[in-house]
């Protein structure tokens, strides 16, 4: 297309022209010179900033070096353009007018009658049609979530109700060491679990139990529970049951078990309830007892879902 | 070749196939309102550039993958220590990769700064009241963002393993846990099981580095696509008005001083990681669910949660055969639920509460809105009260007091405080807007005394600096002459330009 | 030569040989009676294989010696079960094995330390360091007979013993106001009331594993002392202190794991002494001088340190780069 044309269809629209001494194009600074210079100054300082890093990077200098040339450099660099185009470039001010969004009334009236009309014509004649296919995609968005949610893993089921402590199961701790009667003086800690669960993080996670010798002398918690912590060792879940975290602070002289994610107490005596803090329930105690070689072994396994509460959780502690 | 070179050439034939010429005169002319306060959602923009810049470089050399293997690095306390696989792949990027500390605590330093930033511009942005009509959407699309930032941040920083953040890992399975109905099957279908499972890393990677940093970077694109479309809004001031914006042109003025923002924010992130050590995992040790320290705590932005919980009195319902840990489900997913939706709707409530169906492109000052700023104060004080709170240990420890006495008076401390905030903010907000040229510096009175011994006083001019010239704001000049014509003003006549141009028509 | 000369010069002679050779004699004797008794100990409870031997003899040559404090465990810091024993005039000198091994100040040292424990103990533990009043029946401190040494030694050195402040919940550590040295004298005074053990253990840290330090001390230690040994403050009023305090010392950290101090349980039979070993050796190298290759390391106590740099040098100081960009209103 030729110029000729082009101006034919297009407007005209008077063109004032500004001069370099517009002030409106003006420096901001006072001192134009002397601010380049200082700019200047700046980018020959980044550039020696980045061309260390590139040499820190390259010999493999300690990271602060690398990071301390790469952020330098950078930042030189940014500070340099930044400040050229505030004390160097046009500030104006300028003004550019705000064109109203809004189209004009027709043109909301044209866009909202295709919408009704149209779909009116649709839906008043096919409106068979319409509702099959609206109940299609309800469908079809109902089944959806069968990949895109049952597939990624099991129903819990009973998984979180019960942990790996059984009837005569042997107390190990991490090494899989077993426990006699004189291993832990009173005030001693130590964690269990399960023999042969030691090792696999499932069960450390839910299995975890802590083990406590309060005294010398058998400990009752609680009624009911008389023959659950023979020679005054006491095992408690170590999940506690406000959000899980291994509670595995324990205050010898105070007899409290702390959890230390949000302060918890628990009193060890009489059967871990919580004396202060978020946590709602009791640890569940796991009731032991020592075998004819003198090992430590569990009676049963917990009486309850060990850890933090869930909706399907039944089990509620009375003491 | 044309009179405007080798440039003209290319704007020709780019403008041929794409048709850009027109619209992109428009864009180099577009205005942007210069004040500081308005370069905050920057900061945001360009943390997130430092984030995708140093994560591609994190994702080339982390497994995701929770395989337990022996390690065998340089870091001597972790020798032949069984880890997962994610977590060493961690410690050898730390140590192994050259400038892979760097990069990681780049990235951790700039993910901590980006929800900052948007945190800041959104204060920004409430309390001079840049949400209401035409820009409600922007802010749905902003607080959106805010969200998956704070879960991308979250799950970001659970990917190495450790023993910290796979505390915070347990604590979020039990959060969901707590939500009643669905709650244990929601865990059991993300973990694939029972906590820890095997799935959950490999799972949390694909989350982090495509589906949030996808979903981020469409909703950053509406961000900014609606912010050139609706155009900035200003302050009240000298030549502004609802239908115009004044400030500083997009070429070459913000061009350059925003992309010398970018470096900037990447040079400072950059420092902060090569001098601050951020998440030294390799201390923390490899993640066993029966080990835990003591001291631990979610990275700041989780840090409201974490108090909320910590001061949460232990209320669990239990009944009918079934159980509803308030102590867990009120703190941490009824309170922020409220908390974001109540920040979604906004603009809806004050909409509702005002009556005000106007287009609004001018800013309020805060002062100017009392009711609305001591709504956000009360809220910003409610969550500073919650940050403290989650540090109720190290508090107790400093000052050496006990820590249930600190936890309770956190207890007293999330409902007084608050209350307080919005009551004195309001308060300062009807004085200063009662106060005759507040924020401009005052000028000084001479105080006459006559002969009779009466005082009079008499306003001092004002100092040589105080006062400044500013010029009428004008149009972005079309042409500008760079030579001009030796025979003076005759120059300026849009048919015959000295530098000879065809004639450019709008 | 006239006999008589002859006569008494021999009886010279005689007198000259009789005095240094009877002291000789007694010498040689009193020797005998102390070494053959040691070594014959010596020899009865280690052989090549460094195994215990003739033990029950053994530990009852030690005296009567109140085992209170330590699990039967093998290698657990119980003399009964100790690779290393050394008995000598019914009084335990030393037990352990290669991993830690644990002395007894010698008995001598207590009346030494007598007067030390009057001056400086006596007011609150008793002038029979059983915590009762010197002048009634009422008690006033805690009764210190069968602590055994290392307990003493424990509190003394680390300065939180004599306490400054009684109605403190726990006494604090601070500078120490009796040298190492008279920590052990009145250490062996309290033994020699009721001897006990632990003894004082010395760690041997060369060929310590700290990557099994590092894992036990995770499992055993970092739920009070915070995994990078921060320490911080517990329940009512009581605080796990801090571990990256360079004045901790590798023998106070294997006393405190062994005794048990204040709120701190007492790791006897749970831990052996090879694992109490390993975790002296990473406390006194990883967490006393934390390699920090990522920079300052800002105090070790993790994320909320870290929001505050981010919020206030970070954003903060971004906006303040802002506030010089642009224009103010």
């Amino acid at each position: 297309m030729s110029d000729d044309e082009q101006e034919t269809t297009r407007t005209r629209v008077p063109m004032p022209i500004a001069t370099l001494s517009d002030p409106h194009l003006g420096d901001a600074a006072k001192h134009p010179s002397r601010v380049e210079g200082i700019i200047a100054l700046i980018f020959v300082l980044g550039i020696v900033m980045t061309a260390g890093f590139g040499a820190a990077y390259w010999q493999n200098w300690n990271p602060w070096i690398i990071g301390g040339t790469m952020g330098a450099g950078l930042f030189l660099l940014g500070f340099g353009l930044t400040a050229w185009g505030k004390y160097l470039m046009p500030q104006g001010p300028f003004v550019e007018e705000r064109h109203v969004l809004a189209g004009s009334p027709e043109e909301r009236g044209a866009m909202s009658a295709a919408l009704v009309e149209r779909s009116a014509v649709v839906v008043k004649r096919r409106k068979l049609l319409g509702g099959l296919f609206a109940l299609g995609a309800g469908i079809f968005g109902i089944v959806a979530i069968f990949p895109l949610l049952r597939s990624l893993g099991p129903v819990p089921g009973t998984s979180l109700d019960r942990t790996d402590w059984r009837k005569g199961s042997l107390l190990v701790d991490s090494n899989g060491r077993s426990v006699k009667r004189g291993t832990l003086v009173v005030g001693g800690i130590m964690t269990v679990y399960p023999q042969n669960f030691e090792y696999s993080p499932n069960g450390q996670a839910t299995d975890q139990t802590v083990l406590i010798r309060v005294q010398d002398s058998d400990l009752v918690t609680a009624p009911g529970r008389e023959t659950w912590a023979p020679a005054g060792y006491v095992a408690y879940s170590k999940v506690c049951t406000h959000l899980g975290c291994p509670v595995g602070l324990y205050e010898q002289q105070l007899e409290l078990l702390v959890c230390p994610c949000h302060q918890s107490m628990f009193n060890v005596r009489n059967g871990a309830v919580p004396q202060f803090g978020p946590a709602p329930r009791p640890l569940p105690q796991l009731p032991l007892y020592f075998d004819s070689d003198g090992t430590l072994r569990a009676q049963t396994g917990f009486d309850q879902a060990v850890g933090p509460g869930f909706f399907e959780r039944t089990t509620t502690e009375k003491l | 070749m044309g009179p405007y070179g080798r440039v003209g050439q290319v704007v020709d034939e780019l403008d041929d196939r794409l048709g850009i010429a027109k619209g992109g005169r428009v864009f180099l002319d577009k205005i942007f309102p210069d004040h500081w306060s308005f370069m905050l959602g920057e900061i945001a923009l360009y943390s997130f550039v430092v984030l995708i810049a140093t994560g591609i470089f994190l994702a080339l050399y982390f497994v995701p993958s929770t395989n337990q293997v022996i390690y065998h690095g340089t870091y001597k306390p972790l020798r032949g220590q069984v880890v997962s696989e994610a977590y060493e792949s961690t410690v050898n990027i730390s140590f192994a990769v050259r400038g892979g500390l760097l990069v990681r605590q780049m990235h951790h330093w700039a993910a901590d700064i980006f929800v900052g930033s948007i945190v800041v511009h959104m204060a920004r942005v409430f309390f001079t009241g840049a949400f209401r009509k035409p820009r409600e959407t922007n802010w749905l699309i902003g607080t959106t963002m805010l969200i998956l930032a704070i879960l991308e941040g979250f799950i970001g920083y659970s990917l190495p393993d450790d023993l910290i953040s796979g505390t915070g890992l347990r604590i979020g399975y039990s959060i969901a846990e707590s939500i009643p109905f669905v709650g244990s099957y929601l865990t059991s279908f993300l973990w694939g099981g029972t906590f820890p499972g095997n799935v959950i890393i490999e799972r949390f990677y694909l989350i982090h580095v495509f589906i949030i940093p996808l979903a981020i970077a469409g909703l950053l694109a509406a961000h900014l696509g609606l912010l050139v479309r609706q155009k900035h809004t200003q302050f009240k001031g000298e030549g502004r008005t609802e239908t115009n914006v004044v400030g500083s042109p997009m070429f070459p003025t913000f061009m350059a001083k925003t992309t010398g923002f970018l470096f900037m924010v990447a040079g400072a992130t950059a420092l902060l990681g090569a001098f601050a050590q951020i998440n030294p995992i390799w201390q923390f040790g490899s993640y066993d669910p029966s080990k835990i320290s003591y001291a631990v705590q979610p990275d700041w932005y989780m840090g409201w949660l974490d108090g909320a919980l910590r001061i949460m009195p232990s209320w669990e319902f239990a009944g009918w055969g079934h159980t509803v840990p308030l102590e867990v489900f009120l703190p941490a997913v009824v309170f922020p639920g409220l908390i974001f939706t109540i920040a979604l709707l906004w603009p809806a409530l004050e909409h509702r509460i005002t009556g005000d169906n106007e287009l609004h492109n001018l800013l309020d000052r805060p002062r100017d809105r009392p009711k609305r700023t001591a709504a956000g104060a009360a809220l910003f004080a409610l969550l500073f009260v919650l940050f403290a709170a989650s540090s109720t240990d190290v508090l107790a420890n400093y000052f050496h007091l006990s820590l249930n006495f600190v936890l309770w008076a956190f207890r007293v401390l999330t409902f007084v405080v608050p209350i307080v905030v919005a009551f004195v903010t309001y308060g300062i907000c009807r004085e200063m807007q009662g106060v005759q040229g507040i924020g401009k510096r005052k000028r000084a009175v001479i105080v006459y005394r006559s002969a009779e011994g009466e005082y009079s006083t008499v306003t001092a001019a004002p100092r040589p600096d105080d006062e400044h010239e500013e010029l009428d704001p004008e149009p972005v000049p079309v042409r500008i002459d760079i030579e001009p014509l030796a025979n003076g003003p005759q120059a300026a006549n849009a048919e015959s330009s000295p530098t000879g141009a065809r004639r450019v028509t709008r | 030569m006239p006999d008589a000369r002859r006569r008494q010069v021999r009886r010279t002679q005689r007198r000259r040989l009789l005095l240094p050779g009877g002291l000789l004699a007694i010498a040689a004797l009193g020797f005998l009676a102390l070494v053959v008794p040691a070594v014959s100990a010596q020899a009865s409870t280690t052989d090549k294989t460094g195994k215990t031997t003739t033990l029950g003899n053994s530990i009852k040559s030690c005296g009567s010696l109140n085992l209170k404090g330590v699990s039967t465990a093998a290698n657990s810091g119980n003399p009964v079960t100790s690779t290393r024993l050394v008995c000598m005039d019914g009084a335990l000198i030393l037990y352990g094995n290669s991993s830690i091994t644990y002395a007894n100040p010698p008995a001598s040292f207590a009346a030494a330390g007598k007067l030390l424990f009057d001056q400086t103990c006596a007011s609150c533990h008793g002038s029979d360091a059983n915590g009762v009043s010197p002048t009634g029946t009422a008690t006033i401190g805690p009764n210190l007979q069968g602590v055994g040494t290392a307990t003493v030694d424990f509190w003394v050195t680390t300065g939180r013993m004599p306490a400054t402040d009684i109605a403190a919940v726990e006494a604090e550590r601070k500078p120490p106001k009796l040298t190492n040295l008279q920590a052990l004298e009145v250490a062996a005074y309290i033994n020699s009331l009721d001897p006990s053990v632990p003894a004082v253990p010395t760690p041997h840290l060369k060929g310590a594993n700290v990557a099994n330090g590092a894992s036990l001390f995770a499992l055993n230690c970092a739920a009070c002392h915070t995994i990078t040994g921060a320490g911080d403050a517990l329940a009512f009023g009581t605080n796990a202190p801090s571990l990256q305090d360079k004045k901790v010392t590798a023998q106070q950290v294997a006393e405190a794991v062994r005794i048990g101090p204040a709120n701190m349980p007492r790791f006897s039979g749970n831990l052996s002494d090879t694992q109490v070993r390993d975790i002296v050796a990473y406390v006194t190298t990883y967490i006393q001088h934390p390699t920090n290759p990522g920079g300052a390391g800002l105090g070790g106590v993790g994320p909320v340190a870290e929001g505050f740099i981010a919020l206030l040098l970070g954003v903060g100081g971004l906006a303040l780069i802002c506030f010089w960009i642009g224009e103010r209103a």
